[in-house]
């Protein structure tokens, strides 16, 4: 029985949190297909969390280890996957739509001489063929793909696949693969200059004339700050021209468009304007006094009240959340 | 803020309004400042039907002498047609003289008029009546401009015209007082006017003809007649005009006018919806800028307009799906400047006030002008004279066509109202029942800006809370107009004023985009939303060109 | 320096998006094209690498309908020296079918360089450009940020999660290109002028169908209709319960 590929992705000898996201997208696939699902990760050696995998729904975990293969090798990590992939005979190969994700599919794609689906929400057989779902036009449509070639590789866009547990735990496994020298080399990571930018949180909260005056913005920094790094302060049009906030953190118009997985609305009240920048966004809370405010209709959830009252309140519960 | 002793209830616009910036929009020929110069034979200034229009007969007709003429048009819209706005009920004359070998059916029109209504609006009902003759349309075409600019557009570029869409022609270039070119607007500028990376310097375009047809209320137009003392009997009369672009569930199937409701008594104008498909129907409320209630929103009328059972039957369920806005010259025969040549300079289309306001049309004028300007610029190349005199020769194949004999015809109709609207109705009447002879005498108008405005609290209705179905705020239609100007760029508006909440108030509901906004007793100016409609610079601050590319996108208005 | 930067006509992202008649494709009446914004960044590289080495050539090359050629020109306008365009009015779906066309088109063009943008606006794929580094056997970096070229080596910064990647790698490359790398030029009216005289070659393609196939194209799904869930600072248990336990953010 032909089975699923789950490449997972691994940083300085850790799996990365999105692999369980991979596996759990393959394992979807898998059952569909009535097949098993092998996960593979490329490291120089054991990687710590590898074995948790089974625990998503792996059956196997096999991690493809040299020396070389510390960081992310472009040429390198597509050359053995590509090699286990076509040796496997794999139905499927799936991969995330991660930075490294995205970069590995469609090399590993070319030199099987298959498409890609890249960045997918959901996936699924239909009439025996791989299907797949996949936003297009800034998330104004929805493409349903067919993947008419063996194997159909696909990346996950992350943070939709939501990891499912199961019970069951597989069997891991080291395997030494050589390591051809590859052009490309991944010679440092450093960090991310400045703050967490709006558009790449997965958290954003921003800040309009609800506000009144700059200074104020200090309280949705508490707020970012209680989720432990992980949150942006943004911040409307008015409030960016109003000379508040920079531009750079403008959610909105020609501001950035963001799609964190919560966006948090403070003191907005909903022009269309801002709405275009962050519609994508997973689930939207707005905080705002007004009760007719357009961006109670957008938000998931609301809260109508004294901006100055609510949120200094949900900081200290996520601070006591994240203990 | 008082125009008389202890009347705080009244104002005039014009007290608070700058004066015309003459010294940034006429600028002597070899002032630095500028990047790359080109040598043309005839600039265009507005790529409209009427810049359009003259592009295409100026290439027809060097084509046809075996002549070459290098032709550049500027357009300070990023791409054709992102800036035109009009109803629109095309007489299709104009086109078939410009392309006598199409048929009707190769021309840009959506449909023709089928079937017409006219309404008298009240509250909550309606009474038709028979269409006035100077409003009837047989014969004509429902059409969108925007696909007609594009259109034209195509043409022009295929006869070798250069098009160059993203740059607005920001000051005249003289030579004494001869006009000898244009300098365009620089972009790339911060909040502060310092250059950033994508600095890109004014490019100065020299030709022996300069042809201005910017449209409504256009810049370079206005410097000139002020600078060269050209006049006209009248000052120049505007309406503001906030229309919208709906896909329906409800099928429109004829042209409706209304007048009456929500216009109050003492303001002039009237509202249209026009289906450019069955399903695709693009309506509108026009109101005459000299309106006396200061407190007056044609945005927020416009969107109660679409409350009355007669509009609201065939909105409910669909979508908007552009929004936007533009003045209307409408001062006719008596406002049209006594000259509209000079040295070096031709004037066309809606900036010289070829507009006809009984019966709503201006397109087919402004590209009849723009022909004829043609062939009087050819003649005048070919002979090797561009004076005056020459140029001249434009101003008297203007005078002898029907541009004017229409526009003489109704020149006292829109300014009959002025009276008010029973009073103006009945001279309306009148003067169709006798071609225009009687009352036939010219009514003297003053200029918009001069028309005192009072604040009476709860005159007006207050703001419409909108629904975001069928009604919308300023700020979305701002969004639906594609209006993306990057919010760091200069700001463009001129403000003469230091003062009062009533002013700011005035101003806000002025601008139908939300430009500026009474906070805290001043004013805040959102310069970044403007959709150039001008409005502003008729009775408040002036607007002066920006970076190409800034303002609206429209796309089917 | 010779340098292919490939580009896509795709359409403006602020385009309200209608579904043609087929369930499958875009509607495009109205809609304005534009040249892809990714594709930007990569034309101005190609443009300040020439500049920078005094001389060279910078060759746009795109596949796409005959209208393409008005995105190519645009790129002629910003300075760019030729352009190819390989006609065809079906773009596949599978980015490999296209990625086969334009290596065809690359292959012994003896460039230094080959640049795209990281992905088109339309069709968010990410996949083309490295899938032509492998069929041209080219070393590649994708979603380039920062850029240092000397000689024959060049030295590239991408953003990963949580940080930035650099990464070195040998010329000639392909390179595809993110936001933040330069800011592009606005065309010149002289390069307005200019653009309408270089050489810009139609050569009509047929690329395959290949192994991936449109369905379907749908709206994305309503949201569903949200809640007030409270009142005031009391409304806030309430809130985090819903977002852990509801909507599974927290």
């Amino acid at each position: 029985m032909s089975d699923v590929l789950a490449v997972a992705e691994q940083r300085e000898g850790a799996l990365r949190k999105v692999s369980s996201e991979v596996v759990t997208g393959a394992r979807r696939l898998a059952d569909a297909l009535a097949a098993r699902v092998e996960a593979l990760v490329v490291a120089a050696g054991p990687v710590q969390g590898a074995d948790q995998l089974g625990g998503f729904g792996a059956d196997k975990v096999i991690t493809l280890a040299n020396p070389a293969f510390g960081r992310y090798a472009p040429e390198g990590y597509a050359r053995v996957i590509a090699d286990r992939a076509r040796a496997g005979g794999y139905r499927a190969v799936v991969f995330a739509a991660s930075a490294a994700g995205r970069d590995l599919a469609p090399r590993v794609a070319a030199r099987l001489g298959v498409a890609l689906a890249q960045d997918i929400t959901d996936v699924t057989v239909e009439g025996g063929a791989v299907t797949v779902m996949h936003p297009v036009y800034a998330g104004k449509a929805l493409l349903k793909l067919k993947l008419t070639a063996t194997p159909a590789v696909v990346s996950l866009r992350p943070n939709v696949f939501t990891p499912v547990q199961r019970p069951k735990a597989g069997a891991a496994e080291i395997v030494p693969v050589d390591a051809a020298a590859g052009r490309v080399v991944v010679t440092g990571i450093k960090a991310a200059a400045g703050a967490l930018d709006v558009a790449e949180a997965s958290i954003v909260i921003s800040g309009g004339r609800g506000l009144k005056e700059p200074a104020n913005f200090k309280v949705l920094e508490a707020l970012a700050a209680a989720f432990g790094g992980r949150a942006a302060v943004g911040a409307s049009r008015a409030v960016v021209d109003a000379g508040w906030r920079p531009h750079a953190d403008q959610v909105g118009q020609t501001g950035k468009t963001v799609s964190p997985t919560l966006y948090i609305a403070v003191g907005i009240s909903g022009a269309i304007q801002h709405l275009a920048g962050m519609r994508t966004s997973k689930v939207i809370v707005a905080i705002n006094k007004d009760k007719d405010a357009p961006i109670f209709k957008v938000a998931d959830y609301g809260v109508v009240g004294d901006l100055f009252e609510v949120v200094p309140k949900l900081t200290e519960e996520i601070r006591k959340l994240h203990g | 803020m008082a125009e008389g002793a202890g009347s705080r209830e009244q104002f005039l616009p014009a007290q608070y309004q700058p004066a015309l910036p003459l010294d940034r929009l006429i600028l002597k020929d070899g002032s630095p400042g500028a990047g790359d110069r080109m040598e043309l034979d005839v600039l265009i200034v507005g790529a409209g039907p009427a810049g359009l229009a003259c592009a295409i007969e100026l290439a027809q007709l060097a084509k046809g002498a075996s002549t070459e003429l290098s032709i550049g048009v500027l357009e300070k819209a990023a791409a054709l047609g992102e800036h035109s706005l009009s109803g629109a009920v095309v007489n299709p004359r104009a086109f078939r003289e410009l392309f006598p070998d199409m048929q009707d059916s190769d021309l840009p029109f959506r449909a023709p008029v089928r079937k017409e209504a006219v309404y008298l609006l009240t509250a909550e009902s309606r009474l038709r009546f028979p269409t006035p003759p100077t409003m009837r349309n047989k014969g004509n075409y429902i059409a969108s401009l925007c696909e007609i600019v594009r259109w034209l557009g195509e043409k022009a570029e295929a006869l070798g015209v250069n098009v160059f869409t993203g740059f607005p022609g920001a000051s005249l270039l003289v030579d004494g007082p001869r006009v000898v070119g244009v300098r365009t607007a620089a972009s790339g500028l911060d909040r502060d006017g310092r250059p950033l990376a994508t600095y890109l310097a004014p490019n100065d375009l020299a030709a022996k003809v300069t042809v201005l047809a910017e449209g409504t209320r256009g810049m370079l137009s206005q410097a000139w007649c002020t600078w060269q003392q050209v006049t006209a009997a009248n000052p120049q009369l505007f309406a503001l005009g906030v229309k919208e672009l709906w896909e329906t569930r409800h099928q429109l199937d004829r042209i409706i006018h209304t007048l009456g409701w929500p216009l109050p008594r003492d303001a002039f104008g009237g509202s249209f919806m026009y289906p450019l498909a069955p399903n695709l129907v693009a309506l509108g409320l026009v109101v005459g800028l000299d309106y006396r209630d200061g407190a007056l929103d044609v945005h927020s009328l416009f969107q109660r307009m679409k409350l009355h059972p007669l509009f609201r039957r065939y909105l409910e369920g669909g979508e908007m799906v552009e929004w936007g806005a533009k003045t209307i010259p409408e001062g006719g025969y008596h406002s049209v400047p006594a000259r509209r040549s000079g040295d070096g300079v031709v004037i066309l289309g809606d900036a010289a006030g070829f507009v006809d306001v009984p019966s709503l049309k201006g397109i087919h004028y402004a590209m009849q002008s723009g022909m004829l300007a043609a062939r009087a610029i050819l003649g005048a190349l070919q002979a090797g004279d561009v004076s005056p005199a020459r140029l001249a020769d434009y101003d008297r194949m203007v005078s002898e066509s029907f541009i004017v004999q229409d526009l003489y015809r109704t020149r006292n109709m829109r300014l009959a109202f002025k009276d008010g609207f029973y009073a103006g109705g009945l001279k309306a009447a009148l003067m169709t029942l006798t071609g225009g002879r009687f009352p036939g005498r010219k009514i003297t108008m003053q200029r918009d800006a001069e028309v005192a405005r009072h604040i009476a609290p709860g005159v007006s209705p207050g703001p419409l809370v909108p629904d975001g179905r069928l009604t919308f705020s300023k700020v979305d239609g701002v969004f639906k107009s594609g209006n993306v100007t990057r919010d760091t760029i200069p700001g463009h508006l001129i403000v003469g004023w230091e003062g009062t909440a009533e002013l700011a108030e005035f101003y806000a509901r002025l601008c139908p985009a939300g430009v500026y906004e009474q906070v805290d007793g001043g004013l805040r100016v959102n310069a970044p939303n403007c959709i150039d409609c001008k409005a502003t610079d008729v009775l408040g601050p002036r607007w002066t060109p920006r970076e190409g590319g800034s303002g609206p996108k429209y796309k089917r208005m | 320096m010779k340098i292919a930067v490939c580009v896509k006509r795709v359409p403006d992202s602020e385009t309200r998006v209608k579904i043609a008649s087929d369930g499958k494709s875009l509607d495009e009446a109205g809609v304005k094209f534009i040249l892809n914004p990714y594709d930007e960044f990569a034309v101005e590289e190609a443009l300040r690498r020439r500049e920078q080495a005094g001389t060279g050539e910078v060759v746009v090359v795109s596949l796409g309908p005959a209208a393409a050629q008005e995105t190519i020109r645009t790129a002629l306008a910003m300075g760019a020296d030729r352009g190819v365009l390989l006609q065809t009015d079906r773009i596949p779906a599978d980015g490999l079918e296209v990625a086969k066309a334009l290596a065809a088109e690359l292959t012994n063009g003896g460039y230094d360089l080959v640049l795209f943008g990281r992905m088109a606006i339309d069709d968010y794929n990410h996949q083309v450009g490295p899938m032509v580094a492998e069929l041209l056997d080219l070393p590649c970096v994708t979603a380039v940020a920062h850029l240092d070229i000397a000689g024959q080596r060049g030295s590239a910064e991408r953003e990963i999660e949580g940080g930035v990647e650099i990464v070195e790698f040998p010329l000639p490359a392909v390179l595809t290109t993110d936001k933040g790398l330069n800011e592009p030029r606005y065309p010149a009216l002289k390069g307005i002028m200019a653009a309408k005289k270089k050489p810009l070659e139609v050569k009509p393609t047929t690329p395959a169908a290949g192994g991936l196939e449109v369905v379907a194209m749908t709206p994305p799904p309503q949201r569903k209709e949200g809640k007030v869930v409270g009142e005031g600072p009391a409304a806030v248990p309430e809130l985090l319960r819903l977002l852990r336990e509801e909507a599974k953010v927290l």
